[in-house]
């Protein structure tokens, strides 16, 4: 980033801009720019970072006057998010609201109203930030990524999704078309919860958790973790820990010591480091128990 | 390689057609083609909210968003807000200490009028939810609350 | 609390419709005809020698460029407050040899912004890469690089030694003796953050090129007087050929209280070009523009087991960055808060300033009393620890307060206390908040806890002072009464928030005794006003107000002696009183109803019979800066587990001598309060010592400041006033700008000792900082 070619107040990068109406039409124009285009649909981190020169797209393809990505249905075994739904429908969709409150949670804390309006879920996991709000609690939902390129559509898990900081398994050519979230087990609860600087901030860790619990013992449960590790991560061995087990904030207590003991910050890779590993490691086990914790009460509500 | 192209959208109201490079940022576009400068830079990467606009009576952030992305598209800046909401906004703010360098201010408004008129009765903590993407640096927010519960109540009664 | 008809009621914010409305014109909103847009080329080092500049390829796109062969070379300092003797200069306005990674060393203009920004990009310069520093510590030793060999005091040359920028001694008393008497002797060492100032509005000049060879000027400034001289002396234009506007200023906090540099490349733009040039500077340029000074202090003092003071002593290093902006005035000013808090007897102090490859830092609301303000009141409080006494009554025994003199803004500014609130402050403050009931720290089961901190704080009003020391300090205003009985107020006093204006017109109307809405404050500048200094030192109202109040009543003055022809009675039995049916002042004799006259017809008689205008112009200067006082009682919440802290409930006091605009009052405390929390708990700018350059690369991502949902419940946030009234201040009335934030994060620091037991010595206190001292500690109770 040098200092005489930043100027966030324009935007000095020389583009071309299309406004495909169709998937097809946008997938063709990826096929044919690949590494030169890039994907427009919130804008609220693609501007930014081409304002930074971190990146420098010939060709811009925005994807929101697309129909068929901007909806979000409910069938009976799933939620579909279009790419282009942006996260302020998502976090006033009734479904999110009473069943997926991690997801919720973890959206309503993203940026500012504004922003929310304008930002996508599509766009938010393709930025693969490894301290990114909306992974976790996908990651616990089980939820699937659909991509399509010319050649064909592809459906993949969300675990497998991320790669590495920044980066995700998509190719140039790929086109984020939707992401399924199928239904949560019946009677569980979800939670998320962030660590930040101030109220309006990126995390410095966060965590997502689900669990169901009958008959006072865990019957499933999933933890995921952000900012302590290349890529948001499932923690397994949290998991592992408490099914079958009862339900105790003991339990919860050792099984987030165990969370603490496995995750491995990365340095940080721009150097305004936002907080130290030591912090994010431990912080990182008081979210796991905290979420354990609240995702505990809602299960159990809905008894 | 840019590409100028033809946008027709209304600005507060008034069918207008401009043309834009693709690189050409809604904010620049009020501010210098519209000479509208009541919407302000302050950061130019979505982190303060002083660039705040309507589009389709949506907020958005108009620093980050193409003057492309408005084609087809109302937009609304605090010089066009006029209706009930906003005049009773513009009285509580001056009435409750909510205004004082000002450059904030008409990032404020544009939000708290879209917030009342989403959710006439706020509480206060809906207010700070609503308007948390809005920078102060001279309030310290305590009047700008106190000023929107207040047109909340004015308005409602 | 005197009863006023005008000052101290509550109305809608005046002459901010505007702002409203969204059409009140702030400098990067001011558009000229023909007008090219600016911007400007920065050193990618923090330290290095240009070799070679190619400006061709940039000009041949038709930009105009500048390299600092166009530019005047002579050394400045952009800060006119302090006397010239006094005035260190090391700044040009263009350099060829960078001292900061960030500053200008070229500057180009074009048609629009786009254009001016490729045009920047094509300029090639050839860098010579030096040695650099960016700790105090490294600075000052002898075998580090040189940030400057040589600088200018007023108009000789100075061998600058050991990056030492200047330095000042005081000692008054026998410290040595003091501290022998001592019980106890503390003695601690702190360090505070480099804070940025975040006004909203970053910095901006449009300057157009006038037919004669002048220069007219929209800035962000809160001096267009000191701008109009700086300016003057630097391309040494004459100065009546020199015009500054006023215009609205988007917060400043200190930023501009010395000429920013993009003015004085704007006015070298323009010049070249011929045509009017904007340059407004992105976020990322302000954040490499100016940041507040990081301080390193000692403090030890002695005190007698009965908790009175025997001795203090003070020693400070500040980091001021790659400049000066008056860090020599700064230095005389923390000794002169240190000595105002407390009665030390006796008093030694050295305070050195060091030059580091950094962003220069400048006055940043307090200048220099946060950080003095947090160090001594924390102290206070673990010093009353040792003691065993109640911090409260520590700081009750030994506080400066009414009668006592006060230092203000260091050793040549010394006044007598003439009111203060403090004692009514403390009881009803404690009171409020629960002090006395306030539990030990950890108390509270689980992670969450609670605790109460105080913090008592002050401001000058001004730098006024019975005598002149190193400091300018005076104002100046007119005042015209119109035909129709409405008032002009004409005041080179900006107005960068506060109210001042509002303040202003009050304080005229009630003099005047015209209905407040006949009173207009002029959007004037430089030609039209005389002098005032600056709005700065929270002297808005004190200094600003007490100027138009002395050219209000010699217009009254005025306009009494042509009532008093007209009505022909005697002019001293006339009195003026509002009236609200006719809209007018009326002038009016008490036992006879049938001699009166409204303002305005007095003024349009005047008119008819060619009598003359109703109008004066005086200058004052304040005799005093007497301390406005603050005292904040914080209740916090500290969640052990993540180390965050919240903020539960705030009393908090000020004693402003008369309360001039209440709600506008209030919002300096509240907005004092905010600021204050990202200065304890999370603001700074650290530096990547690799490249030079801000961690956070000038991006509001990673420099943070609080949001509306940082804040508390609102009705949780208790204010009022001491009833006080000052002696020497207008209408009784005192600052208030600075006094509302200084003391705050020492409140923060010391209700956050009182929930977990744990004291910090630097800033910010941060979760990490936070969670990492806990960890060490033996685990409370509870």
């Amino acid at each position: 980033m040098s200092i005489n070619t930043i100027n966030t107040r324009i935007l000095s990068t020389e583009f071309e801009y299309f406004e495909p109406s169709s998937v097809e039409e946008a997938v063709n124009l990826l096929g044919r720019y690949k590494e030169q285009s890039a994907v427009l649909s919130g804008g609220t981190d693609l501007l930014v970072r081409i304002k930074q020169k971190r990146i420098e797209p010939r060709y811009l393809v925005n994807i929101k006057r697309i129909d068929a990505l901007r909806r979000i249905e409910k069938t009976p075994e799933l939620l579909r998010i279009g790419a282009a739904v942006s996260l302020l429908e998502i976090e006033q969709y009734d479904f999110v609201r009473t069943n997926l409150e991690a997801l919720h949670e973890a959206v309503s804390s993203i940026g500012s109203m504004q922003i929310r309006n304008m930002a996508t879920l599509g766009g938010n996991i393709s930025r693969a930030s490894p301290a990114g709000d909306s992974p976790p609690p996908l990651l616990v939902l089980g939820a699937r990524v659909n991509l399509r390129e010319t050649s064909g559509t592809k459906s993949i898990p969300l675990e497998e999704f991320f790669r590495s900081p920044g980066r995700t398994i998509m190719k140039p050519s790929e086109l984020f078309i939707n992401l399924e979230i199928p239904n949560p087990p019946k009677e569980s609860g979800t939670a998320f919860l962030k660590v930040a600087r101030t109220g309006m901030d990126l995390a410095k860790v966060n965590a997502a958790s689900m669990i169901m619990v009958e008959d006072n013992v865990v019957q499933s449960c999933r933890v995921a973790l952000g900012g302590v590790a290349p890529t948001p991560i499932r923690v397994k061995k949290v998991e592992e820990l408490l099914i079958g087990e009862k339900p105790t904030d003991a339990r919860f207590a050792d099984a987030a010591k165990t969370a603490s003991d496995e995750v491995r910050p990365i340095a940080s890779s721009h150097s305004h480091k936002r907080s130290t590993a030591q912090y994010r490691i431990n912080v990182s086990g008081v979210l796991v128990k905290r979420t354990l914790q609240l995702a505990r009460g809602r299960s159990l509500e809905r008894k | 390689m840019k590409m100028a192209r033809i946008i027709t959208f209304t600005i507060n109201g008034k069918a207008r057609k401009e043309p834009v490079e693709a690189n050409t940022l809604l904010v620049n576009l009020i501010r210098e083609r519209l000479t509208l400068t009541g919407t302000k830079y302050a950061c130019g990467i979505g982190e303060c909210g002083a660039c705040t606009v309507l589009i389709n009576g949506k907020p958005a952030l108009s620093c980050l968003t193409l003057a492309a992305e408005a084609d087809g598209k109302d937009v609304v800046t605090i010089e066009g807000l006029n209706d009930k909401i906003s005049t009773v906004l513009r009285e509580t703010f001056l009435e409750e200490g909510a205004v004082q360098c000002g450059f904030c201010t008409p990032g404020f408004l544009v939000m708290s009028s879209y917030l009342l008129k989403e959710k006439p009765k706020p509480t206060e903590d809906e207010v700070k939810k609503y308007v948390k993407g809005n920078l102060c640096r001279c309030t310290g927010y305590i009047g700008v609350i106190r000023a929107i519960m207040k047109a909340s109540e004015k308005i409602n009664n | 609390m005197k009863n006023h008809s005008f000052v101290g009621k509550r109305v809608p914010r005046l002459f901010s419709q505007g702002l409203v409305l969204g059409v009140e014109q702030f400098s990067a909103d001011v558009s000229l005809p023909h007008m090219l847009h600016g911007r400007i080329l920065r050193s990618p080092h923090a330290h290095a020698r240009i070799v070679r500049i190619d400006t061709s390829e940039a000009e041949k796109t038709g930009a105009i460029t500048l390299t600092c062969r166009d530019v005047p070379q002579n050394k400045f300092n952009p800060r006119l407050v302090s006397t010239p003797e006094t005035t260190y200069k090391d700044w040009t306005v263009l350099t060829d040899e960078p001292v900061f990674l960030g500053e200008p060393v070229a500057a180009v203009a074009a048609e629009t912004e786009q254009e001016a920004q490729r045009a920047l990009e094509l300029i090639k310069v050839e860098y010579d890469v030096l040695g650099s520093v960016f700790e105090t510590v490294t600075s000052l030793d002898p075998r580090s690089s040189a940030v400057h060999k040589r600088i200018l005091l007023d108009k000789k040359e100075l061998a600058v030694e050991n990056n030492t920028a200047c330095k000042l001694e005081f000692n008054e008393g026998n410290v040595d003796q003091g501290f022998g008497e001592a019980d106890i002797i503390l003695e601690r060492n702190y360090k505070t953050n480099r804070r940025y100032h975040t006004q909203l509005e970053t910095k901006t000049a449009v300057v157009k090129p006038e037919p004669n060879g002048g220069v007219t000027i929209w800035s962000t400034t809160q001096t267009i007087h000191n701008s109009r001289i700086l300016i003057h002396q630097v391309f040494r234009i004459p100065m009546h050929k020199i015009n500054v506007k006023k215009v609205a200023l988007g917060g400043s906090f200190g930023s501009s209280i010395h000429t920013n540099i993009v003015t004085l490349i704007a006015v070298a733009l323009a010049q070249k070009a011929g045509r009017p040039v904007k340059i407004s500077l992105t976020r990322e340029e302000d954040m490499r523009d100016h940041a507040s000074f990081s301080m390193n202090f000692r403090i030890k003092a002695g005190a007698k087991r009965d908790g009175t003071l025997t001795a203090g002593e003070l020693e400070m290093i500040m980091d001021i960055g790659s400049h000066q902006v008056q860090a020599y005035a700064l230095l005389g000013t923390v000794f002169g808060w240190w000595a105002s808090y407390y009665k030390w007897r006796n008093l030694r102090y050295k305070g050195t300033a060091v030059y580091t490859n950094k962003v220069p830092s400048c006055a940043m609301r307090g200048y220099g009393n946060p950080q003095t303000s947090w160090i001594v009141e924390t102290f206070m409080d673990e010093l009353a620890e040792i003691l065993g006494m109640d911090p409260l009554d520590l700081k009750q025994k030994n506080y400066v307060g009414i009668g006592d003199v006060f230092w203000g803004q260091g050793p040549t500014v010394k006044s007598l206390i003439r009111s203060c609130g403090v004692e009514e402050m403390f009881t009803k403050g404690a009171q409020m908040i629960g002090w006395k009931n306030r539990h030990q720290a950890g108390k509270d089961a689980g992670p969450l806890k609670r605790g109460i901190g105080l913090s008592r704080g002050f401001h000058t009003s001004s730098a006024g002072s019975p005598i002149s020391g190193h400091i300018v300090d005076f104002s100046g205003a007119t005042v015209k009464i119109n035909q129709d009985g409405t008032v002009d107020v004409v005041t080179a006093l900006m107005d960068h928030g506060g109210g001042t204006m509002q303040a202003v017109a009050k304080i005229v109307a009630e003099e005047l005794q015209v209905p407040l809405e006949n009173v207009g404050v002029v959007q004037a500048d430089a030609q039209t006003t005389v002098y005032d200094v600056c709005t700065h030192a929270s002297r808005g109202i004190y200094a600003g107000g007490g100027a138009a109040l002395k050219a209000a009543r010699q217009a009254k003055e005025r306009l009494i002696q042509f009532a008093a022809k007209i009505l022909e009675v005697n002019p001293d039995a006339l009195k003026i009183k509002p009236d609200q049916t006719l809209g007018q002042g009326v002038v009016y004799i008490e036992a006879l109803p049938e001699k009166r006259i409204t303002v305005g017809e007095v003024a349009e008689y005047a008119r008819n019979k060619n009598w003359g205008s109703i109008a004066a112009t005086e200058s004052y200067r304040p005799t005093a800066g007497p301390p406005h006082f603050t005292t904040f009682f914080v209740e916090v919440e500290v969640d052990t587990e993540t180390g965050k802290v919240k903020p539960i409930r705030i009393v908090a006091g000020a004693d402003i001598g008369t309360v001039v605009n209440p709600e506008l009052a209030e919002g300096q405390i509240y907005g004092g309060f905010a600021m204050g929390w990202g200065m304890a708990l999370f603001e700074d700018t650290p530096y990547d010592l690799a490249t030079g350059d801000l961690m956070n690369r000038g991006m509001m991502t990673d420099y943070k400041i609080a949001t509306p949902l940082d804040i508390l419940p609102i009705d949780d946030f208790k204010v009022f006033f001491a009833d006080t009234y000052e002696p020497t201040g207008p209408w009784g009335a005192k600052g208030i700008g600075e006094g509302s934030y200084n003391p705050v994060a020492g409140a923060i620091a010391n209700a956050i000792y009182n929930a977990i037991g744990i004291r910090f010595y630097e800033l910010p206190i941060t979760p990490e900082r936070i969670t990492e001292a806990l960890s060490k500690k033996e685990p409370l109770e509870g």
